[in-house]
């Protein structure tokens, strides 16, 4: 059975904006479940209905067989950490800690004893009569967490926890979130703008855009098999390249490029002469250096040439920027589209494409290159509906 | 004079703290406060426009300034010689101490000083310390709930801002009248314990300073209502609750009207009422030696307010906030 399930999850603003449509969606018990998406997709709405600080426009919110939508917060017993962490200032760490175990009139000794544990697990325990103001960044979120661990919650609600702490830090409690998980093993909603962070922590992503659900599976589906435009541009970094092309006698017309489908033709068949969007994720791209063009013909891959424009070493990898003749379609056109476009991005940048290529790989602007791409490789969404091809 | 210049970087304090003896610490504050100050140049002033404004303002604070300075000269002074002798100056005999014991003996059997100043020292402690409750309660409801009718109840508080007690006097005496509360203590405190502008002040403060948050994470953590309240948010509203507390003390104590209108009982009258009946006394018949012990009792009433609110001062201060929330 499901710890939490959304059934057609809705709300509605009084100013008659719509926040969310019709969630739905479950988290199993001990399962971590990421909420992903812009700002203003209504993740974090969605995650405040679920707490109960927001109150339920339609649908349902179960918590395994029982339906919360009417419980106050303080029946619900979930735990949430906020994403600037809310910590209780006049309180100790200690207090703030075992504050909900106090609300709960938790006999003194056990409660000490749980929030000895808690903050050993979070280590805090020398810190224990401090207040937040004289903590650092990084404790004030494990105080923040441990708040939340030490009532063994069987729902754990996360928003945006990690947000306000430095790049470094960030990182290093990415890990220890998921192992703090593992260890109480609650079911967990957590909520991030970050797809990094979705895709490192989720046991299973849920994408969202514009209040409603793109896709809700496993990290390595949404990489490999994005259900439309807005998970493919959105997950993974770089962004999938795409492009509007047409399909033609078995090949893929990229402005003035054609690229041999060969197999992969099968699925766009019934696009043959019509537009489709073609996309191909930066490490598909592989740098041709020895002008091995023609043997990759026969190997029944594409080649597509262009010129270098931008090189971007990264130490572990180069990112190489190159320009094709094919329109893009990027996150950005999608949100122009939505109206939500920053500022017209400055005077665009002349690249539309972007390969992630070996380090070593001696490429330099103004160089004329050929990549090759492996045709089954390719994504394809249809131009109207926006969703994939498969 | 040598044209201010931009102060140096602020140099680090000497490194033991602890080390640091009270008087080495004031002038290093007294230093850095130096080194943080601007020179009008840099504010886009003249020195001459300045030196205007300041004299407007040293005649200001004179005109402020002379009647206290009046009050204080005047008290070491007997009835003859306040007005006899120069009012801004000392004069012989110093009979200060005298009319100070004077004041708390019965006078007149008008009832004495001393009830009088006890009285005053009731309502206005019980007045301002309900008001303060009431309003961070009242206040608090209107920053945090949403309920019908708020904005309709909010905008009654506010219209209570523009109404004053001279208005009312006439109605409130009709209506005292009928519920008993004409020469009751009651008839003092009840009205003073509303304060429209106490609650006004804790709507705006309770919005702008406790972060919603923190209500959301004790209602989380499963604290009940009142429990957020009195835990989580009371602690927080400190400098907001002083400042009403400082405000409706100071208005239940200076207050003239209301008393004046429901007591007639003079065991029952506040020093503000009690003075101006001596005051009556005094100028019906001049030789009753009640004006020294007037300008004395009026030196020792303000002295509360003044230690009230030196005390309260150190209430106000930022930073209850520290380490909450991060943005």
């Amino acid at each position: 059975m499901s710890a939490i399930s959304l059934e057609k999850l809705t709300k509605v603003f009084s100013t008659g904006v719509r926040a969310l449509d019709g969630l739905d969606l479950e988290v199993n018990d001990g399962e971590f479940v990421v909420l992903v998406g812009p700002s203003g997709c209504g993740k974090t709405t969605a995650l405040r209905m679920v707490a109960g600080l927001e109150t339920i426009t339609e649908g349902t919110v179960r918590f395994g067989d029982r339906v919360v939508n009417d419980v106050s917060p303080r029946q619900r017993d979930v735990a949430m950490v906020f994403q600037n962490y809310a910590l209780y200032p006049h309180l100790s760490v200690a207090e703030n800690i075992g504050f909900a175990l106090t609300n709960k009139k938790i006999p003194k000794a056990e409660r000490d004893q749980r929030v000895r544990s808690a903050a050993a697990t979070l280590g805090l325990s020398g810190l224990l009569n401090r207040k937040p103001a004289h903590l650092s960044g990084g404790q004030r979120q494990r105080v923040a967490m441990g708040r939340a661990i030490v009532r063994e919650p069987s729902v754990f609600l996360m928003d945006e926890p990690l947000s306000n702490l430095d790049a470094k830090l960030r990182v290093q409690m990415r890990s220890e979130v998921l192992r703090i998980h593992n260890a109480i093993g609650a079911a967990t909603l957590y909520v991030t703008h970050d797809q990094v962070e979705a895709m490192t922590m989720g046991d299973r992503v849920a994408v969202l855009y514009g209040g409603v659900l793109q896709q809700y599976a496993t990290p390595r589906e949404l990489y490999e098999c994005p259900a439309n435009l807005f998970v493919a541009s959105f997950i993974g970094s770089p962004e999938m390249n795409l492009y509007e092309a047409s399909v033609a006698d078995g090949e893929l017309v990229l402005g003035s490029q054609r690229l041999a489908l060969g197999g992969t033709e099968t699925v766009v068949a019934s696009y043959r002469g019509r537009k489709v969007i073609a996309g191909v994720r930066p490490e598909d791209l592989e740098l041709d250096t020895a002008g091995q063009a023609e043997t990759a013909g026969r190997a029944g891959q594409a080649t597509l040439a262009t010129d270098v424009l931008i090189v971007e070493p990264l130490g572990s990898e180069t990112h190489v920027f190159f320009a094709i003749d094919a329109p893009a379609v990027g996150a950005s056109t999608l949100a122009a589209a939505a109206g939500e476009t920053e500022a017209g991005m400055l005077a665009g940048p002349a690249h539309n494409g972007v390969a992630r290529c070996d380090p070593r790989s001696a490429v330099h602007p103004g160089q004329r290159v050929t990549f090759r791409v492996r045709p089954e490789r390719l994504h394809f969404f249809d131009p109207d509906t926006n969703a994939a091809i498969r | 004079m040598s044209a201010p210049t931009l102060a140096p970087p602020a140099q680090q304090p000497p490194t033991e703290p602890r080390s640091e003896t009270r008087r080495e610490r004031r002038r290093r504050e007294r230093l850095e406060e130096r080194d943080a100050t601007i020179p009008v140049e840099l504010y886009g002033l003249k020195r001459g426009t300045v030196s205007v404004l300041t004299a407007c303002c040293v005649l200001f604070a004179l005109f402020i300034l002379a009647p206290v300075a009046w009050v204080i000269i005047n008290s070491t002074k007997t009835q003859a010689n306040i007005f006899q002798s120069f009012g801004f100056w000392f004069a012989s005999p110093f009979e200060f101490f005298h009319t100070f014991a004077n004041l708390f003996r019965d006078v007149d059997g008008d009832g004495t000083y001393s009830n009088w100043f006890l009285n005053t020292v009731l309502y206005s402690v019980v007045g301002g310390v309900g008001a303060t409750v009431l309003a961070a309660l009242g206040g608090y409801g209107f920053a945090r709930f949403e309920f019908r009718g708020a904005k309709l109840l909010f905008g009654i508080v506010i219209a209570g801002l523009l109404v004053p007690i001279t208005l009312v006097a006439v109605p409130l005496y009709l209506a005292y009248a009928k519920v008993h509360l004409i020469n009751s203590i009651w008839g003092m405190i009840l009205p003073s314990m509303v304060t429209p502008v106490g609650m006004y002040l804790m709507r705006t403060y309770v919005e702008l300073s406790i972060p919603r948050e923190l209500t959301d994470a004790a209602r989380i953590d499963g604290a009940s209502e009142l429990r957020i309240f009195f835990r989580i948010a009371l602690p927080l509203m400190v400098p907001g609750l002083m400042t009403v507390l400082l405000l409706s003390v100071a208005g239940t104590w200076n207050n003239y009207i209301l008393p004046l209108i429901i007591f007639s009982n003079n065991t029952l009258f506040p020093v503000t009422v009690g003075m101006s009946l001596w005051s009556q006394h005094a100028g019906n018949s001049g030789d009753n030696n009640l004006y020294p012990l007037i300008v004395t009792g009026g030196l020792v009433t303000i002295i509360p307010m003044i230690a009230l609110f030196a005390l309260l001062q150190r209430y106000w201060r930022g930073g209850l906030l520290l380490g909450s929330v991060a943005n």
